[in-house]
């Protein structure tokens, strides 16, 4: 570890320190939101130093610390009681995964899946959560259906896939580059390096079109098809039986054209 | 700096997670958080995949995974509000009338 790393190290203790010394409960002289601001501001500083340390050879560290974590939050999504809490803990899987996928060179997937699933997905089901949620804890949540079947299978599929993959090689060194003929939009220098986003987009825009047509097509069904669940339907749509007429008034108080 | 193994053996374990959680867990929503948790092991695997064979085209697939996932959300999510109003319950055995 370098100097600057370490230094930058201190500010992210101290600014953590000065928030944590705000967000500590107390009687008068309440600072909730300095302290908010001040964890925030500690939490991008510490991602920016992961960052730096990332990117450096080696990792391991960082693999078993972010796998570790998105395997308990894992096992707490689907053993915590509350669904409000396997919610929570489903966005520090998330969040480990992300990282993980950072480790593994794809930023701009890591990015994405924050953005998606802890911003748009895991809103969506805190709300249902919340729609739906009955008081008190119900005894669907805490009895569990079939757990000994269930984990048994579950250890069967996992020992079947994981037992398989111990065989596979080290990954090569990133040899993705630009393409040596002249591109018309955007021309890079034949033979640099491309960046992940590049890269990823590049292939998505090329050979992967039809399938990024579809995906648009599949978000679009879905959406009409969530309006058409959740739309209420009003008595006026109802079909209403033709009002009874004698036999003989039939068609009388039509008007003539 | 661990290898491709590592990592599709903790793309496996959250599968694996996210299935027993599936199908022991019996509130509605739990069980669609479950399928959350498959997701992220699928793409653990297939962005593991693409850095063993040093491309970029697993990374597309998890992309086009996350469009799923967000479709299956809204769409999970709206059945279940509607089968809420219904029985007024999340309880995934208030909709088991077809076993024998």
């Amino acid at each position: 570890m370098n100097v600057s790393t370490a230094h930058l190290l201190y500010l992210v203790f101290a600014i953590g320190g000065a928030g944590l010394y705000f967000l500590l409960p107390r009687i008068r002289h309440s600072r909730t939101a300095v302290g908010v601001v001040l964890g925030l501001a500690a939490a991008a500083a510490w991602i920016l130093v992961l960052a730096l340390r990332v990117v450096a050879p080696g990792g391991a560290a960082y693999f078993y610390l972010f796998s570790t974590i998105a395997v308990i939050a894992a096992v707490r999504v689907i053993t915590h009681v509350k669904p409000v809490y396997s919610a929570l803990y489903f966005v520090l899987v998330v969040l480990a995964t992300a990282a993980l996928l950072i480790l593994l060179r794809a930023e701009f997937l890591a990015a994405a899946l924050v953005i998606i699933y802890a911003g748009a997905v895991l809103i969506t089901y805190l709300f249902v959560i919340m729609f739906a949620q009955q008081a008190g804890s119900p005894v669907y949540d805490r009895s569990a259906r079939e757990p000994f079947l269930a984990v048994v299978v579950g250890f069967v599929l996992t020992a079947a896939v994981a037992g398989r993959a111990g065989d596979l090689p080290a990954p090569k060194r990133p040899t993705i580059v630009a393409a040596a003929s002249p591109a018309p939009i955007n021309s890079l220098p034949a033979g640099r390096l491309l960046e992940n986003t590049e890269a990823v987009g590049g292939i998505l825009m090329t050979r992967y079109v039809v399938a990024l047509e579809i995906a648009g097509l599949l978000l679009l069904i879905a959406m009409i098809g969530a309006i058409a669940l959740s739309r209420k339907r009003f008595p006026s749509e109802w079909p209403v039986p033709a009002p009874f007429s004698p036999l003989g008034q039939v068609g009388r108080e039509a008007e003539p054209f | 700096m661990p290898g491709v193994t590592e990592y599709v053996i903790l793309g496996t374990i959250l599968f694996g997670l996210g299935l027993i959680g599936f199908v022991s867990r019996r509130n509605l929503i739990v069980m669609f958080l479950s399928t959350e948790v498959m997701f992220q092991g699928v793409v653990i695997n297939a962005v593991a995949f693409a850095r063993l064979h040093n491309h970029v085209e697993g990374q597309v697939f998890g992309l086009l995974l996350l469009v799923i996932a967000a479709v299956e959300a809204g769409l999970a999510l709206g059945m279940v509000v509607l089968l809420y109003r219904r029985r007024g319950t999340l309880d995934a055995e208030a909709w088991s009338l077809m076993q024998g």
